[in-house]
């Protein structure tokens, strides 16, 4: 469609519903963004293989549920726990040679990200699936002329779970001293006896783990696909660029850019939408290349 | 001195290669596989762009897709206008999508000349804006890919959406093939043939001559230590614009070659896949190697027409691994197998060595590439 | 470092030596396979299956491989053509254009397939058709598509736009109520059909409340479904394609919509779809398409029990799509006998088998979808939709069928162009445009 023929007359109480959805957009690019925040910000590594992290996730909620029957519920947490493993795996065999090449750990996990999707293909056939959840998430809370879906709710609320548990996991234990320590100066925090390689490890498993969580929500909002991951990738790419790579930055990151999706979505129409934000962040980062919030550490 | 270092060598390395191809058209008499070995010409000529632009200056490009496909477009409008006439001057796309005049943007299309030169210049005018904005910033090394991405996927996202101007997803069609002048340029020919492969004999020249040259030492230290070539008072930022906008030159002239040989064009040339299958090539060549780059996409590329259907499901599988495997153990790509056969050679062969020839062929492919 | 001067003067002299050979040499050898002919006698016929095995369009084009070999085996059974059995040639397209294009070129200058079956998206028919045209073949093209296309080089077994939803928009403004809103991906052929289905409308009195499209492939309908429940139509029309389908039908359900008060009649929503989402999610929705896997009549419960049980039925489903493709090779079975009578089996081509496809009738007797009949202009099909209603366990009750056959017409929301005639696009002059993509 034309640029220039679709703008949406402004209504004040739609607009007020499509800033509620910019808040659940945001979440969901949030929590999509999570896990790269923690591996890149940790140790410097693009994972490319995040996106198929996530679908990783949707396949295994989906595994456990027409296989062993789980609940959906407890299909969450142990998503979690087979995409950390799957993390923790790739971690030690391949990522850790690669940590002084940044630019080859990126390529490296694109050879994972085709493996990982390739052989999902080969198991689960690349026709689609889905998942199965308790009929109270497929309804919607209707509150004067608000309207939002349980689920999105149940996502909104698992991110910002999500996102307090690693905050206090970063600033209050030691093993978050650690991996802040280790983020500002691998050298000097080895010297004071930090393992820095443990630390790698296990912040590898963490992000993996948090793209597990993100799948097996995803799996419901949309479809389980071999191919899932690669739709929200780029997003989550960005979430971690604008941020700087940072938590805090990452959550500005992403509530900044979806609420801003979703306003140039109500006035213009979805993909332009999508045009518009990432010739904007092309400009902010002209402006500030360091991102929201930059670790005060050295560049990678 | 290894013999893989001497530019005498490498040139002869050219010559015998390029030889080898200028004479298939004599020795085989299968369209088909000019028209495919054309289009391999085409992925060689994109992977040359990518090693010089990663390689050599040290820029991961993961939007190579951009000027490739930004060159398609411009020669696929130029070769639609051939098809059109005063009494009939719009695509048909156009007229199912109720535009009523040619836009203007498509009218200097009409001269073959002027559009190839639009081909040409308008994606390396965007790299070069894009790159300066980047570099200024100082956006480099994972950051600067991602952004490349980003901005892949905006360009893909823009052209779908103005249906009316690009026809969309299904793209554009030329029904007839290129005319230049009054010779018309079967795609199956050898004249097609041996013009994608001038083309990219021509850049191959022009790439090994500059990277011989003080600008390329210069691309080459920016990539070692970019700090410190600031400090020695060169401009850093305008180093690194330059490499990669002449590396965007050699995507557009790769995509203009690559409509001429299949009357084709659309939103997917700027799929990511597609924009990381070139890093993939010059990857398992060699990134570090114009001649590993060139091999890598005609091996990936014939590999996957040639082996593909026999694996099936399972090519991803095997291409996704013999990545991971070059990347972590070879990252010189193969090219730099040949680099250390070379080197045990010469080392075996009495010349004076530097001391790493001795050395096994593990420690010397373990070494890092500089970044 | 130093350039090795002579080197470089003989790699340049090597370069310019390739730049100055002359142009159109070497010109006999292109034409080396002229004088073959395309079908030797008492060989296999061969011909060219190019659908993605792997990849993201894998999901419906595998389906229409296996039910082309399946087809394939059939009429190989009762005798082949002419005696002769077909050879189908299987190449994988792995969802990537270039592949398209390239295994194109292969199947018909290196195999010599005397037909191709092909494509399911429009972007992958346009990107084979100039080598089709121009190696002046033919691309049977077994899906629905949007029409505004004339060449001499497809004949296509699918609905067309102008098909497609002509019952569909009468029928739920009747039954639903005549406010509409339109949901769509963003490519060419939901607009094309969106463009159809406003001819549609208006003829029913119905009103458009609005038109929005979503970026392929994407799964956020957050922002569209906003503005569909400020709209408050009585029903949504949607072409939304592929996973997007699906998202679609979920997020429908999960954002509190109720399918009694506003279904989505569907142009792509079928049997494959409704089992990747839950039934729950696909019940009470519409489908309108020739094709339905619980047609009942006798044809169709042979083929589907027949298909299931062979080694083709696999994945558990006939969908309009696959029935489509299994048609085509009866429209080619028949056009090519027909070939063959009038100009004799090693003087067939493939442009003489289309020649002689204009009228094909596939009746009853074979047809799962009923008697159909390839128009003997546009080379597309005279069919009749239907119209589906999913059901609690994900099959469709069919609720209505069209009383007639309704006419292709690629052109019929263009009438200023012209109409498609067998030679090309006709101008309202008379003048005659051949190979219009």
């Amino acid at each position: 469609m034309a640029v220039g023929s679709f703008f949406t007359s402004f209504d004040l109480s739609a607009f007020i519903n499509a800033l509620i959805l910019g808040i659940s957009i945001a979440s969901i690019w949030l929590i999509a963004a999570l896990g790269l925040t923690i591996i890149y910000g940790a140790a410097g590594v693009i994972n490319m293989a995040h996106g198929e992290f996530i679908m990783l996730g949707a396949y295994s909620s989906y595994m456990l549920q027409s296989f062993l029957g789980f609940p959906f519920v407890l299909c969450v947490p142990a998503s979690f726990l087979i995409v950390a493993l799957v993390g923790l795996v790739l971690e030690r065999g391949l990522i850790r040679y690669l940590y002084k090449r940044p630019l080859d750990t990126l390529l490296a996990t694109f050879g994972v990200s085709l493996v990982l999707m390739q052989g999902v293909r080969l198991i689960f056939g690349s026709d689609p699936k889905y998942l199965a959840v308790p009929p109270i998430f497929s309804s919607n809370i209707q509150f004067s002329f608000v309207n939002i879906s349980v689920f999105r709710v149940v996502v909104l609320l698992v991110t910002l779970g999500i996102v307090t548990g690693l905050w206090a996991l970063f600033y209050r234990t030691r093993f978050g001293v650690q991996v802040r320590a280790v983020m500002q100066d691998k050298e000097m925090a080895a010297s004071f006896g930090v393992n820095a390689d443990r630390v790698y490890m296990l912040t590898f498993a963490l992000g993996a783990g948090l793209a597990g969580v993100a799948g097996s929500l995803f799996g419901v909002l949309n479809i389980v696909l071999p191919t899932m991951g690669a739709s929200y990738v780029v997003q989550a790419f960005l979430v971690v660029v604008v941020g700087g790579g940072t938590l805090a930055g990452s959550v500005a990151a992403g509530g900044a850019t979806g609420e801003l999706q979703s306003i140039f979505a109500y006035f213009t129409n979805d993909t332009f939408a999508r045009f518009l934000l990432f010739v904007l962040i092309v400009v902010f980062l002209r402006i500030r290349p360091q991102g929201l919030f930059a670790p005060s550490a050295k560049r990678r | 001195m290894n013999l893989y270092h001497r530019p005498g060598a490498q040139w002869l390395a050219y010559l015998v290669f390029y030889v080898v191809l200028a004479a298939v058209p004599f020795v085989v008499s299968d369209n088909f596989l000019l028209n495919q070995l054309s289009t391999y010409g085409v992925f060689a000529m994109l992977a040359l762009s990518i090693s010089l632009c990663w390689g050599f200056g040290g820029i991961l490009n993961l939007g190579q897709g951009i000027p490739f496909g930004l060159g398609a477009y411009g020669m696929a409008m130029t070769m639609q206008m051939q098809s059109q006439d005063a009494s009939n001057p719009m695509p048909p796309f156009m007229l199912n999508n109720s535009l009523d005049r040619l836009p203007l943007f498509w009218v200097p299309f009409w001269n073959t000349g002027v559009g190839i030169t639009l081909a040409l210049v308008v994606p390396t005018l965007f790299c070069a804006i894009f790159g300066w904005l980047m570099f200024r910033a100082r956006v480099s090394g994972p950051f600067f890919a991602i952004m490349t991405l980003a901005m892949l996927s905006a360009w893909g996202t823009l052209i779908l959406d103005i249906q009316p101007y690009t026809n969309g997803v299904n793209g554009i069609t030329p029904p007839a093939p290129l005319k230049l002048g009054e010779i018309v340029v079967d795609p199956y020919s050898p004249a097609a043939y041996w013009t994608v492969l001038a083309l990219l004999v021509l850049a191959t020249v022009v790439a090994k001559l500059m990277t011989l040259s003080r600008f390329g030492l210069v691309v080459q230290s920016v990539r070692n230590d970019a700090e410190r070539v600031r400090f020695l008072g060169y401009n850093v930022a305008g180093y690194e614009t330059a490499i990669y906008t002449i590396s965007g030159f050699f995507a557009a002239v790769a995509g203009c070659c690559w409509v001429m040989l299949t009357q084709y064009v659309s939103p997917a040339q700027f799929d990511t896949t597609f924009s990381l299958s070139m890093v993939i090539w010059a990857g398992i060549g060699g990134r570090m190697s114009l001649m590993g780059a060139i091999l890598g996409a005609f091996l990936i590329q014939g590999a996957q027409s040639y082996l593909g259907d026999a694996f099936l499901n399972t090519w991803l599988l095997i291409l996704g691994g013999f990545f991971i495997l070059v990347v972590r153990f070879l990252p010189k790509g193969l090219i730099g197998l040949v680099e250390s056969a070379l080197g045990r050679l010469s080392s075996s062969t009495g010349g004076k060595t530097d001391g790493n020839g001795v050395s096994s062929i593990r420690s010397r492919l373990l070494q890092q590439p500089g970044e | 470092m130093r350039t090795d001067r002579r080197n470089f003067m003989k790699a340049t002299l090597g370069a310019a030596a390739a730049a100055a050979a002359p142009y159109g040499f070497v010109k006999s050898i292109n034409q080396a396979w002229g004088a073959q002919s395309w079908i030797k006698k008492g060989e296999p016929i061969k011909v060219g299956l190019l659908f993605s095995l792997t990849g993201g369009l894998a999901v419906p084009e595998e389906d229409s491989t296996l039910v082309m070999q399946y087809a394939i085996d059939e009429i190989n059974k009762s005798g082949g053509i002419a005696g002769q059995p077909i050879e189908p040639v299987i190449v994988d397209a792995k969802s990537d254009f270039n592949v398209y294009s390239e295994k194109t070129k292969e199947l018909i200058l290196r195999n010599r397939v005397v037909a191709i079956f092909g494509c399911y998206t429009s972007a992958s028919r346009k990107a084979i058709l100039p080598t089709v045209m121009a190696q002046n073949h033919l691309l049977y093209y077994p899906t629905c598509y949007e029409g505004a296309e004339c060449t001499q080089n497809t004949i296509c077994t699918g609905p067309l736009a102008n098909q497609h939803s002509k019952d569909l928009i009468p029928f739920m403004v009747q039954q639903f109520g005549k406010k509409v809103f339109f949901v769509g991906s963003n490519y060419v052929w939901p607009k094309e059909s969106n463009k159809n289905a406003k001819v549609w409308l208006q003829q029913a009195g119905g009103e458009l409340l609005g038109e929005e499209y979503i970026p392929l492939g994407s799964s956020e309908f957050g922002p569209v479904l906003n503005k569909i429940r400020e709209a408050k139509p009585n029903f949504i029309f949607s072409t939304v394609v592929g996973a997007s389908d699906i998202a679609f039908h979920k997020q429908f359900k999960q954002e509190g919509f109720k399918v009694d008060s506003m279904p989505i009649a569907s142009l792509t929503t079928g049997e494959i779809e409704t089992r990747a989402m839950g039934n729950e999610y696909g019940a009470g929705h519409f489908l309108s398409a020739p094709y339905f896997q619980g047609l009942d009549n006798p044809t169709n419960h042979k083929f589907v029990e027949s298909f299931l049980k062979s080694k083709y039925g696999k994945n558990g489903v006939t969908h309009y799509n696959m029935e489509e493709t299994y048609l085509s090779a009866y429209v080619f079975k028949y056009g090519l006998e027909k070939a063959i009578a009038k100009v004799g089996v090693e003087e067939v081509t493939p442009r003489a088998i289309r020649d002689n496809t204009g009228g094909i009738k596939v009746e009853d007797a074979v047809s799962p979808e009923g008697l159909i009949w390839i128009d003997d202009q546009n080379f597309n099909t005279w069919l009749k939709p239907k119209i589906g209603q999913c059901q609690a366990d994900g099959s469709f009750k069919i609720v209505k069928s069209s009383a007639e056959h309704v006419a292709p017409d690629p052109y019929s929301i263009y009438p200023d162009l012209g109409k498609c005639t067998a030679d090309g696009l006709k101008a309202a002059d008379g003048k005659v445009r051949k190979g219009v993509i």
